[in-house]
Formats: C-alpha cells, structure tokens, sequence
C-alpha cells in the first residue's frame, strides 16, 4: 500500500514487507494498541479477540494448504482437537510446562497432519475434500476411544504460567494468544513469498505443469499438510489453555466447514484475506447474537432462541453471495483499493 | 450363523435407504457433474413437508404424498435457479462450494423450524415382523426395501431409454456439444434437479419412516455422499450396491466389533470405508475410469 510516486530503488526495498516509514508508523501504533488492549477493552471484546485471534490463527494454516496449496480441507478442527488434545495430556499426565506443550502439540497435529494428507497424493478437489471430511470423523472417533484421552469427560489443562505468574485470566492469556498471532501470520506471510511458497502455488495453479518444472508434488504436497496441521495444533493448543477444559464436543465438523466459509469470504490466495474473512465472520455472528433476542420478541414464530440457526443462515446466504458475485472475496476488493490508492490522483 | 444374517438382513435394510440418497447425487452428477453436498437438506425437507401434511394435517398418506413431492421439486428447482445457474460456466469446484454453502444456510433453516425438537411421523406403513427360516423382517422396511429397487430401476430406464435421458448424457458428457444438437441444457440442469428432489424426498419419507426427524437428518447426505463416491459418482448401479453393502458393513461390524473396541463402529465404518476404497480406487467401484495424473 504505497500512495503515487514512491517506487522502489534497491532490492531490499523491492523484497521489503514494510516499504515506507509511515508504514512503520501504522504497525508500531497497531502493535502498541493491540497489547494495550485489555487495559481498555472490556472483558467481553477481550475474550472476543482472544477467539478470534485463535481462529486467524487456524485459518492461516488452512489458508496455506488450500488458498496457497489448492488441497481443499475440511479437517482442520480434528486437527486443532489433536493439538489440544497433545497439550492438555502433556502438561497434565507428563507434567511438562506449557511452553515446551505448545510447540510440541503443533508438531504432533503436523506429523498426524501427514498421514491424514496422504490422500491427497491420489485424489484432488472433491474427493479429497471429501476425504478430508472422513479423517474428521475418524479422527474424533479415536480420540473418544482412547484410555489417555479421557474419552467422553475430556481433560482440564492448566493455565499456562511464567516464573510463578499465572495467565489464567482471559485479559492475561491475551498477550500469549496475540504474541502467537503475530509470530504466525509473519511466518506465514514470508513462507508464502519463499521458494515453498511459489511450489505451493505452481501445485494449486497447475500441478501438471509445477512438476515439469521440477516441483516434486509429494514433498510439497505433504508439507503443506504439516504447515496447515501445525497451525491448528497450535491454535488447538491455545485454545484448551485458554478455556482450560478439553472435550470431542468442542470440535465439531461444523466448525470445518465454518472456516472453509472463512477462507471463500476472505479469498483464497491472501494473507490479508485471513483476517478479513474470520473478521467478516465473526462479526456477523455476533450482530445475529445480538439482534436475534429482538427479532425473536418481534416475531414469536421464530422460537425463543433463534440465534444458532439465524446464524448459521446467515453465514450460508453471505457464502451464497460471496460466491455468486465475488468469488475472489474480500481481499480482492482489498487489492483494487490499493492499487487504485497507487494510482491516485491519476485515474490509470 | 442365525445370528449373523439378522444383523446383515436389518443392514441391508437400512442401506436401501443410504442407496435411495446416493440416487440422487448419482442423478446430478450424470447431467451435471456437480457434485451436490446439498442433498441431505433435500432429503430433510422431504421428510419435513411429508410430515407436515400427514403428521401436522393429519391428511391421508397417498394426498400428502403429491404435496410433499410438489414442495421438494420446488426447493431444488429453486436451489438450481438462485445459487447453481450464476455458476455455468465456472469452475466445478465453485458449484461443490456452492452447495455446500446452501447446505449451512437450509440446515439453519431447519433447525428453525425444529426448534431442538424432534417429529415423529405417524405409521403410514403396515407394522409387523415377517418371519423367514427364523429371520425377522419389519414388513415396513421391507417396503422401502422395494420402493428403492424399483425407483432406480425406473430412473436406470429414464436415463437409458428417453429422450430427455439421452439429453442429459449429453449434457454431462459436454456442454458446448449438447448445445450445438439442439438440446436446451439450461432446462436440462432444472429437470435434473427436480428429479433429483424427487428421488430426494422418496428417500427422505422412507429415513422418517425409521427414526424421528430432528436437526442430524441432513447429515444422511454425507452418508449418501460417501456411497455415491465409493460406488463411482456416475454409476446407479455402484451406488445401489455400495448403499446396501455399507449398511451390512456398519452393521454387522457394530455387532461383531463393538465389544472389541468399545463401541461407536456404527459412527465411523462409513469413513473408513471411503478412505479404504479412495486410497485403492479413486473413481469408485463401479465408476468410469478416468486417467488424470495428479
């Protein structure tokens, strides 16, 4: 985002993320601003952004297997339940302190995350998004099945804790959560620039053809599988400190697919798009949350408590939307803005 | 070994019915290759509007029969008019997306309608237990038994011998091509989906026939999913044969394997099952084998 008349003058300014000095300005302000927050916010926008970071968190990864990747995936909860699963056992049944669990059960979602994209090295778009639907069941079906997992009552992990401080407030763990946030969307941002990032896209814009070209399919293929997976094992991992309880229940195949919603409304192919389409969202279910008590006393038809299915109507009309009129979703529109922002006040 | 063919006769039974939803996958697929996420709402709502005359009206069962059909055909017409035919011409996957995202905002209309509660359909259908060499049969599952055999018999015989059939092959095999011979393939895609609804709606009235209607029935389109992919997606007969023997596998594998594992088989054979034959044969059983290197 650069107004008319800046261009780039060496390579380092070509290759930079932030280009300009007023871009320092705006990213140090929204990182002061950020980790200022639970001083000012309340308790319920603290928590709000709390999930919501998580979800950015797990549509990230989603984001580089299949926005980047092309292998659609509709089991990014049953691996975020492995994250918080491996946390929680961890840090309860092993004793090992949070910071060595939260690295840890991103590499065991990603090594689990290998076995479960292994279709893909046969199938592609459809059946592998179908495919990807069973390893959710299968997966969730073995966690209820195993002795360690506590089966149907879950686990309680414990909020994690530094040198005798405890973050076991939402307003605490907060800057756990938005540390993590920040680490992973810069990681993503420059993987997806790198020599895998551009694999990732010659497999997703014509495998065919990356192959020729010497991409070796297999290897990247099941890379991008440990990325994405390692991305929600880490978010699942968050997540289960966070609300301290662990259970089959909280991942559900519903919150796959919501996240798939995420990623057509944000547009595939963008980082930015992430946080768009999880704030889009987001915010879509809380003003259902918010207006569905009204509506539900102006018209009594509608139940005493509408809000899940008035929300989930309204997530499936704005996907309807989305894909009828803009298909490239939000972070398209966002690229028009800023390349018209770079040609202003020219017109072309 | 008694033991062993009740188990298989009452899956059998039930897979008549994950056969009669994967029919109407098979269906759009044939003229559209979209494959259609969707259904299970279909079904749904056939079982919703069939209640809805027999149950709520308490009409006679062949007078809310045609209504709950009528309604069906309406909703997946309107399903293909407002959300599919923008996509002509688009990529294949925008249209599984599309579905999908159709199925999120039905399922949200259901569970609006249900409120958290379950419907019951009154019993349309002769009770009692046929008795064959000591094996048991519901007389009311046997019926939809038959009513699946012969509904993919009659649409086996649509798509082999009619006109409109022959139209819809075409229109499958390629857009452009069916266009240029004088076949309306926007009206194709509408006749397909009705169809489709139709044969959803058959499905959905026998699903209510053996447990409630509540806010998990739309899931049986996964299910039928599964079995129209296994069976080969453009193949009725794979899917009539993989629906019945999907059944006996949950079937039979919850009896015999449950005590092993501790229980749940029932939930999770179909998954396995699909990833077993996706990994082996990746166009299905009975599908048309289709060389593409990935």
């Amino acid at each position: 985002m650069r107004p008319c008349g800046v261009f780039d003058k060496s390579y380092g300014l070509d290759i930079a993320i932030i280009r300009t000095w007023q871009h320092w300005v705006i990213l140090i302000s929204a990182l002061i601003l950020l980790y200022t927050f639970p001083l000012f916010g309340s308790y319920y926008l603290v928590s709000f952004m709390n999930s919501l970071a998580i979800t950015v968190i797990v549509v990230l990864g989603l984001q580089i297997v299949s926005g980047y990747c092309g292998q659609i995936s509709f089991g990014q909860d049953a691996f975020m339940a492995i994250g918080a699963y491996t946390s929680a056992i961890l840090t309860i049944k092993f004793g090992f302190s949070f910071w060595i669990a939260l690295p840890l059960s991103g590499i065991m979602a990603g090594i689990v995350g290998i076995i479960g994209g292994a279709p893909s090295l046969r199938i592609k778009g459809m059946y592998l998004a179908m495919a990807t639907i069973a390893i959710h069941f299968v997966v969730i079906w073995l966690i209820l099945h195993m002795e360690i997992t506590g089966s149907f009552k879950g686990l309680y992990p414990p909020p994690p804790s530094l040198g005798g401080f405890e973050f076991d407030t939402d307003e605490r763990i907060f800057y756990i959560i938005m540390t993590v946030m920040v680490i992973m969307t810069y990681a993503a941002r420059n993987l997806v620039r790198s020599k895998v990032g551009r694999a990732f896209v010659a497999i997703r814009d014509n495998d065919l053809a990356g192959e020729v070209m010497g991409v070796n399919l297999y290897y990247y293929k099941l890379l991008a599988f440990f990325i994405s997976c390692f991305y929600a094992g880490i978010a699942g991992s968050l997540w289960g400190h966070l609300i301290t309880v662990v259970n089959t229940e909280q991942f559900t195949l519903m919150h796959a697919l919501e996240y798939v919603g995420m990623l057509i409304i944000g547009g595939m192919g963008s980082i930015p798009g992430v946080f768009f389409g999880v704030l889009f969202i987001r915010i879509l279910n809380e003003l259902v949350m918010f207006s569905s008590p009204v509506l539900a006393k102006a018209l009594p038809w509608l139940g005493s408590s509408p809000a899940a299915a008035l929300g989930l109507i309204a997530f499936g009309l704005a996907l309807i939307i989305f894909l009828v009129f803009e298909p490239r979703g939000l972070a398209h529109r966002w690229e028009i803005f800023k390349s018209s922002y770079r040609l202003y006040p020219f017109a072309h | 070994m008694i033991e062993f063919f009740q188990h298989a006769i009452t899956g059998i039974m039930i897979g008549s019915l994950y056969a009669l939803v994967a029919a109407g996958i098979v269906l759009v697929y044939k003229a559209t290759h979209v494959v259609s996420l969707a259904h299970g709402q279909l079904v749904a709502f056939g079982a919703l509007f069939f209640w809805l005359f027999l149950g709520g009206l308490g009409l006679p069962f062949w007078l809310s029969l045609i209504p709950a059909f009528v309604l069906t055909a309406l909703l997946g017409l309107l399903i293909e008019r407002l959300a599919l035919r923008p996509l002509i011409g688009q990529p294949l996957f925008a249209a599984f997306l599309m579905t999908f995202a159709i199925f999120i905002a039905l399922e949200g209309v259901f569970v609006l309608y249900l409120k958290g509660q379950t419907r019951t359909l009154p019993a349309f259908l002769p009770t009692g237990n046929l008795a064959v060499y000591g094996l048991s049969i519901p007389i009311n599952q046997l019926i939809s038994f038959c009513v699946a055999v012969l509904l993919f018999a009659a649409v086996s015989l649509i798509f082999k011998y009619t006109k409109l059939g022959l139209g819809m092959r075409a229109t499958a095999e390629d857009h452009r091509l069916a266009q240029s011979t004088g076949i309306i393939v926007k009206n194709i895609f509408s006749y397909i989906w009705i169809l489709s609804a139709i044969v959803a709606a058959v499905a959905g009235i026998a699903t209510a026939n053996v447990m409630d209607i509540y806010y998990m029935l739309p899931y049986i389109g996964i299910s039928g999913l599964i079995v129209a992919i296994c069976g080969g997606l453009d193949s009725l007969l794979g899917a009539l044969v993989v629906g019945l023997l999907l059944g006996f596998v949950e079937n039979v594998g919850a009896a015999y394997l449950d005590p092993l594992v501790g229980g749940g088989v029932k939930d999770v054979a179909a998954y396995v099952v699909l990833l077993i034959v996706l990994l082996i044969r990746p166009y299905g059983l009975f599908g048309l084998v289709k060389i593409e290197r990935i």
